[in-house]
């Protein structure tokens, strides 16, 4: 087995695994941190698939910051545990994971039907040269200037609105 | 590149099926939350492998659009539970239903 | 590119510059001005006629923007965009005016240099929708108009129902947007591009897998189905039309639906249509459209009806109504024709007066009596007969019965209906506007019908909400008699660039 393969499979494992935890965990501290987990092998699936800069920001943004704010809520409103995912609700939790199982068949099926490899020929150099952080930075900030600059005018009124409605007590 | 694409395509869709379960099962705001990033991380592995088969950056260029926008959501969706929970003292979105659902 | 087709490009975005400057200048006035807050009113207003004079430039435009070499640009911008642009600017005008007077937005003063702010960042993320045809654009205004109007559901503090619509509209947006990402990426995945006009063209290659595709096409419908409140992606749309505050609701109503109306448009119009015969477009073998509309739109209004058939409150029953009338534009969209897209124009240009006005209405009186319960409007028809009139004069036209407007733009759309055919689903909607009759009238029946309890409650409207209202009545009457130039003006408004 090749290096590759070995590390697909450590990655997608961790990456499956850490994702039925996030749902099913009752402490929301403990599946935040499963959630780590699942960027972080999501990164490392991204470098498998040659995706440098995508792996670096991937840990940065999302595990980084946006998993840091949401440790920062759940420390600052400290809800109280849920119980265990099957405690209540029991039939309709099951059949909500027997419908999503029978969804993920179907897509399974549909996608290993469609075979979308055998249209695809990969070029290891052209995948190479897809993931380099010049590549993306030239086509961001030449055929996708406009939305970036839109996306520019979402952080602004992202911080607008987060703003307005956590300065609610201090006035 | 000895991995089909196939195999990158089924953790997807598995990803993003599990973070639709979370959201319809979990009664907490802020898992729900947390089962909305893993569907949007599931897209970005579909683009980037697509992306990375295709030879092809546009799909990594989106993905960088959607960390922005997920960095966005996730500020103004903590600030809004935030905003429920000093209102209400909780925020399992049973007990939120001055509203009908 | 180079830097000279940016720069090439800037004279097409002149109306999004405008709103962008004004979102900046209203940020930073709001730091300036401390006292006389009551200024930002107006500053917004200017913003959103300058905007609308470079609006008016469009309509004889066709052309791409930002575009780059073997590319067909970021930006389309032709007349259906400028005229849409204009409902939503127009929307927006009203909104403003609304918010003078608004009794829940002047109860918290403080916040109005935000409120306009993202409603300034809403009415930039729509111009964006509007004229986007790659799906990155389309994804990240979709998002700025959500963000904005997360907040802005939620933005007055004084009750709990307006966070609670703010976390409910929250979660289901990011879910249906996170499942319209999905769709995208499986769209990438067979097309390898994000241009709408390049989809196109790989699409009719014979080779492409049609079942991906239609699970694809579903999923990004399901992201622009929440943004029209097409059922079954409609359950935010009574909590958040109730819970936010109601010159949100009645922008949502209009101007939100729109934008998402017209991605709809072009998204179908440009990326899966083959060509155009006779006015009837031609859907490539690749998704049946035409049978997902049809069973939505049916879906959407009879579900729309009849559950304002119990509602009380009066903003709800206005949410279900407003999900009904989607249904209908939604089945002006399943014929595919010209002939339905002029429909859709006009309806949404009658929809706009008579919801905007039914919204104001309401508005005004529960400004009054501090409720929109359908039971503390008895006899208030009486309280103040213009009010009362004007209500019943825009709840007929949401009916759809003669001689209002509103008749008009159903008119068009059964034309369009009968014409490809379309029968069954014409019975539906005449049908469904039969039901529509009962729970408008029931309205009118407390209004007019039924004694006020204890004391008589003097209504009085302000010289300029009286104008505000004439602005609105007037449009509903007057297009109801006279309607040809606006189905003349609709006619020359429906070329989509491209075909």
């Amino acid at each position: 087995m090749s290096l590759e393969i070995t590390l697909f499979v450590i990655f997608a494992l961790a990456a499956a695994v850490s994702a039925v935890m996030v749902v099913t965990r009752s402490n929301p501290v403990i599946a935040a941190l499963f959630l780590v987990v699942n960027f972080g092998s999501l990164a490392g699936l991204f470098l498998t698939l040659h995706a440098q800069f995508i792996a670096v920001t991937e840990i940065i943004v999302y595990a980084g910051a946006i998993m840091v704010l949401f440790l920062f809520v759940i420390m600052l409103i400290k809800p109280e545990n849920e119980q265990k995912f099957l405690a209540v609700n029991k039939k309709i939790k099951l059949t909500a994971v027997f419908l999503a199982a029978l969804i993920l068949v179907q897509i399974a099926y549909i996608i290993l039907f469609a075979n979308p490899s055998a249209r695809l020929n990969p070029d290891l150099n052209a995948s190479v040269q897809a993931g380099t952080i010049e590549s993306i930075g030239t086509l961001i900030f030449t055929k996708y200037i406009l939305p970036f600059e839109a996306a520019g005018y979402l952080l602004l009124a992202a911080t607008i609105g987060a703003l307005v409605l956590a300065k609610k007590k201090f006035e | 590149m000895t991995i089909p694409i196939e195999y990158y395509l089924i953790l997807s869709g598995f990803m993003f099926l599990t973070g639709v379960v979370g959201v319809l099962t979990r009664r907490n705001a802020i898992v729900v939350f947390m089962s909305i990033e893993l569907m949007l991380n599931s897209a970005d592995l579909t683009f980037v492998a697509f992306s990375s088969y295709l030879g092809n950056s546009i799909g990594q260029v989106f993905v960088f659009f959607v960390m922005t926008v997920a960095a966005a959501e996730a500020a103004v969706g903590l600030a809004i539970i935030i905003a429920v929970f000093r209102n209400k003292k909780t925020v399992n979105i049973d007990e939120i239903n001055i509203l009908k659902w | 590119m180079e830097l000279k087709y940016l720069f090439n490009s800037l004279p097409y975005i002149k109306p999004e510059l405008i709103l962008a400057a004004s979102l900046v200048i209203i940020v930073v006035a709001d730091l300036i001005i401390t006292k006389k807050k009551e200024l930002l009113h107006y500053i917004a207003l200017a913003g959103i006629i300058a905007a609308g004079y470079f609006v008016l430039e469009q309509f004889s435009m066709n052309a791409f923007a930002f575009s780059s070499s073997g590319n067909k640009g970021m930006l389309t911008v032709d007349s259906m965009g400028a005229f849409f642009k204009g409902l939503v600017l127009t929307a927006s005008f009203f909104v403003f005016l609304f918010s003078f007077s608004s009794n829940e937005i002047n109860e918290s003063r403080s916040k109005l240099g935000e409120y306009y702010a993202l409603l300034f960042g809403m009415i930039l993320g729509m111009f964006f929708m509007i004229s986007a045809s790659d799906l990155i654009l389309v994804y990240v205004s979709m998002e700025l108009v959500s963000l904005s109007s997360y907040v802005l559901a939620g933005i007055t503090k004084q009750s709990l129902r307006n966070s609670e619509a703010s976390l409910k509209y929250l979660i289901y947006g990011a879910v249906s947007s996170g499942i319209m990402l999905f769709g995208i990426s499986l769209i990438f995945g067979i097309t390898g591009s994000t241009n709408l006009y390049e989809i196109n063209y790989i699409l009719r290659s014979p080779e492409t897998n049609r079942v991906i595709l239609l699970l694809a096409g579903l999923l990004v419908f399901t992201g622009i189905g929440y943004k029209i409140s097409a059922a079954p992606f409609h359950f935010w749309t009574p909590d958040v039309y109730e819970g936010a505050p109601i010159t949100i609701t009645a922008f949502l109503s209009v101007a939100s639906k729109s934008a998402g109306f017209v991605l709809l448009i072009r998204f179908i119009k440009v990326a899966f249509i083959q060509n155009s015969l006779n006015g009837y477009w031609q859907l490539l073998p690749a998704v049946d459209w035409k049978t997902i509309l049809l069973v939505l739109s049916i879906l959407t209004m009879t579900l729309g009806n009849f559950a304002a058939l119990w509602q009380d409150n009066l903003k709800r029953m206005l949410a279900y109504s407003s999900i009904a009338h989607a249904g209908y534009m939604l089945a002006a969209m399943a014929v595919l024709s010209n002939q339905g897209l002029i429909a859709i124009l006009i309806y949404f240009a009658i929809y706009l007066f008579m919801n905007l006005g039914a919204f104001f209405v309401v508005m005004l009186i529960s400004n009054k009596i501090g409720s929109e319960e359908i039971d503390n409007f008895d006899g208030l028809g009486y309280a103040s007969p213009f009010l009362g009139v004007s209500f019943a004069i825009f709840l007929v036209s949401l009916t759809g019965l003669p001689p209002t407007a509103g008749f008009i733009g159903k008119l068009y759309i059964f034309i369009a209906l009968v014409d490809a055919k379309m029968f069954l689903l014409s019975v539906i909607m005449v049908l469904n506007s039969v039901v529509s009759l009962y729970y408008y009238m029931r309205v009118l029946k407390h209004l007019f019908l039924r004694k006020a309890e204890g004391a008589p409650i003097e209504l009085k409207v302000s010289f300029p909400n009286a104008v505000v209202l004439l602005m609105l009545v007037i449009p509903v009457l007057v297009l109801g008699l006279y309607f040809t130039p606006l189905v003349e003006f609709a006619k020359n408004s429906i070329s989509v660039l491209g075909f």
